[in-house]
């Protein structure tokens, strides 16, 4: 039994060539639901990539209650004096509290790629601002000094809009700055942000003493617990207390929502048509061979081997398909980068990212389509009548 | 039997094989009349725009306000006719997640400023009288299951009130439609002067201006009479027309546009292969029928038409289902995305592209086959027995 399935398989999968047409629509079709399915996971999982690369457990955000985002946040100066005195937080190497204000104000940019203006971040911090960002670090020039015109400006914003050039003058809002750093937090959402000293930013808006958010390094992640108490305690405050990375899971949630509740179902839908291709294809291959099928039955070869071969078929011309349709969306999509505008309203920087699970589910995907789509002529295969068709 | 019957029996004579063909040509078309669909809602804002309306927002970025000032000084300009102030309110019914898309406006003029709302006259006069009222665009009232009479509390997750709270207690004086659906009515408006005397911080001031010019022709003029004005002011202008600022705004998102393209090409690059193949297949199969039909004095043009017929039927058939599927997807996805997107379906333009699509479809895939059907010669074909 198990020579003869070899043998048919075998049989099966050498003739492929013969019907190559059939076989290389078969292939390119489920290449195609694949790529279309793993671009939208790309972009999903890049994207939360981005944002979750930015979240830290041992760093808290604390916004006005029932602000949902940052941009919508006030926070006055009496709280931020409460907050520098509040337990569970880490002191810096001077003994100070590690622990930045920030004012967060939306600027416009000019696109690279489209040549369109889009809304840009621009962060006033205090002075241990970076400190709080996991993987800071100054790739080139220096920090703003405190009080001037000038902005350190992340990697993301230098790749995907004009005039960012270190050592440049950019126009925002009504202010001219000059580039004099340029910084990484290794692809996270602070890469799309331009930085400077708070001061700046409160008085070239108007924002007085206020700033939006509070950022302070917590000892250790259970120490949010006592902040949290803290805060809750006492009446002079009234904020939310948030994990960076509950914050930006928050934010990222709905984006990466609407992608995937975008991707999946029409993967879904592709693979129906990609069903019946290859379906097709089978049918077209058991037909071509009715003869030669008849022929093994007739000396002596059982059904199950022809069921086998014709199954094999399918399963080898659906992987070819899903392995190609990888390749290609690898080839194509890895990495690029694309924007989109963020929850706090400005542009957020994202590189695709094809990962392997998302592959494995590609190829899953494109196997069962093979699958299904050869079992029924499989079971044609396996049930050809000898005699009808050597009579005719 | 005619040539019709001949082809109708031809293309199902394999039924399982036409089906599966039908299925996927079906689902080509409900993947393009569904995203089609949603593209509309994306561009709603850029094809309802009126020629003759500006927007006027801060250079800096439209989410900075300007002063209320600012109105009067417009209102001033040569050239324009109405000035409609408006402000972010950032609403939410309940929930955060239940997002709210709301404006706070000058009534009298922002109804101005739009002429293609509809409203009932009583409806509209009990929203431009009471301060408290709000007026509800259909869509939205829809979603939220609210009528006219009913009292809501809009939260804003933007402003705050003196009291410390963050609801404005609105009362739905009027729902309204749009005239020729090219509008989007999933938002809400209030009364600016009631949310300004509440607000904590922020107040007299607004976010954008709804600039209708005498004609627009002078569309130019007047932006650059505009801006002129506060040039090297703290808060100087930026006045486009709306329908640059809406496709500014959709363009923040990314190039949904190109993304669409691409998901439609690949489908129909797929049923393309799988179509084209499968009837040459088809053909070659038939050679000898062809041959005997030709023997019978079925001239070779005729044979051409008959062939292409087929690929021609089967596209249609496929097409129209699919179409079909998709004007009824569209409806309900609509309906689900009623918060994130406004109303959408399938325009008259869709229908016809798609329509253009199936005779592609059935030409591209027909001419190939129907070529090689013309060209059997009698003699190789019943000669290969």
């Amino acid at each position: 039994m198990f020579k003869q399935t070899t043998a048919v398989t075998l049989l099966n999968l050498r003739s492929i060539p013969q019907r190559w047409g059939m076989s290389l629509a078969t292939v390119l079709s489920i290449a195609l639901v694949v790529g279309v399915l793993l671009g939208f996971m790309a972009m999903a999982s890049g994207f939360r990539a981005t944002l979750d690369g930015a979240g830290s457990d041992d760093v808290v955000i604390m916004l006005r209650g029932g602000a949902m985002t940052e941009m919508n946040s006030t926070v006055s100066r009496d709280e931020v004096r409460l907050l520098e005195a509040a337990p569970g937080i880490a002191a810096s190497a001077g003994g100070d509290p590690l622990i930045s204000s920030e004012l967060y104000v939306v600027a416009d940019g000019l696109r690279r790629a489209s040549q369109t203006r889009a809304n840009i971040a621009l962060r006033g911090i205090s002075p241990s601002g970076p400190q709080l960002r996991a993987q800071f670090a100054l790739v080139d020039g220096r920090m703003f000094e405190p009080g001037a015109g000038e902005l350190v400006v992340g990697q993301s914003v230098q790749r995907e809009f004009d005039g960012f050039g270190l050592g440049e003058t950019v126009r925002l809002g009504n202010n001219n700055w000059t580039v004099v750093g340029v910084f990484s937090t290794g692809g996270s959402v602070f890469d799309s942000e331009v930085w400077t000293d708070l001061g700046v930013v409160q008085n070239l808006y108007q924002r007085g003493s206020g700033v939006q958010t509070v950022r302070a390094r917590l000892t250790s992640p259970e120490a949010i617990t006592p902040l949290r108490d803290y805060v809750a305690n006492e009446p002079r405050l009234n904020l939310e207390v948030l994990s960076e990375r509950d914050y930006f899971a928050r934010s990222a949630g709905g984006t990466t929502n609407l992608i995937m509740v975008l991707g999946w179902p029409l993967a879904i839908a592709m693979a129906i048509g990609a069903l019946a291709g290859a379906w097709n294809a089978m049918y077209a291959s058991v037909d071509a061979r009715t003869r030669e099928l008849a022929t093994l039955r007739a000396i002596g070869f059982g059904g199950f081997p022809a069921f086998i071969a014709a199954l094999a078929e399918s399963f080898v011309l659906a992987l070819v398909g899903g392995l190609a349709g990888v390749a290609a969306t690898w080839l194509l999509f890895d990495g690029i980068t694309a924007s989109t505008l963020g929850s706090g309203f400005t542009q957020i920087v994202f590189s695709f990212a094809v990962t392997p699970d998302a592959a494995l589910q590609g190829v899953v995907l494109a196997v069962i389509v093979g699958l299904l789509g050869g079992f029924v002529p499989a079971l044609r295969a396996a049930r050809i009548p000898l005699l009808a068709v050597h009579a005719s | 039997m005619n040539d019709a019957t001949l082809i109708r029996k031809n293309l199902f004579r394999k039924r399982l094989r036409a089906i599966l063909l039908v299925v996927s040509i079906l689902i080509a078309f409900l993947i393009y009349g569904v995203l089609a669909a949603m593209q509309n809602a994306f561009s709603m804002g850029t094809v309802g725009a009126a020629q003759e309306r500006l927007v006027t927002v801060n250079r800096i970025n439209f989410t900075v306000a300007l002063p209320y000032a600012y109105w009067d000084r417009v209102r001033q300009v040569d050239g324009v006719d109405i000035v409609a102030p408006a402000s972010w309110f950032g609403g939410y019914f309940q929930e955060p997640q239940n997002f709210v898309q709301s404006f706070a406006v000058d009534p009298e003029s922002y109804i101005a400023a739009y002429p293609e709302l509809v409203f009932e006259a009583d409806e509209r006069a009990n929203f431009l009288e009471g301060r408290t009222c709000a007026a509800v665009g259909r869509a939205l009232a829809n979603q939220y299951e609210w009528t006219v009479g009913e009292r809501i509390p809009l939260m804003s997750n933007i402003w705050q009130r003196q009291d410390g709270t963050q609801a404005w207690e609105l009362d739905i004086c009027a729902i309204f439609d749009d005239a020729d659906g090219t509008y989007p009515t999933n938002y809400l408006m209030l009364h600016y002067e009631y949310f300004n005397e509440g607000l904590s911080f922020g107040r007299d001031s607004f976010h954008w201006m709804t600039v209708v010019t005498e004609d627009a022709s002078r569309n130019d003029q007047v932006s650059q009479a505009i801006d002129a004005l506060f040039a090297n002011s703290p808060a100087e202008t930026s006045t486009t027309t709306e329908a640059a600022f809406n496709e500014a705004f959709m363009e923040q998102f990314g190039n949904i546009g190109l993304i669409l393209t691409w998901v439609i090409g690949a489908a129909f690059a797929t049923i393309l292969m799988i179509v084209g193949t499968t009837m040459v297949m088809a053909v070659n199969e038939r050679t000898r029928e062809i041959a005997v039909l030709k023997t019978l004095g079925f001239t070779a043009p005729r044979i051409f038409r008959m062939v292409l017929g087929e690929a021609l039927l089967l596209s249609f058939i496929g097409g129209l289902i699919g179409l079909g599927l998709a004007a009824g997807a569209a409806t309900l996805a609509s309906g689900a995305m009623a918060g994130v997107l406004p109303p959408f379906g399938l325009s008259l333009t869709n229908t016809l592209t798609a329509v253009a699509f199936m005779l592609a479809l059935g030409l591209l895939t027909g001419v190939l086959p129907a070529w090689k059907a013309m060209q059997v010669r009698i003699a190789d074909a019943l000669g290969k027995i």
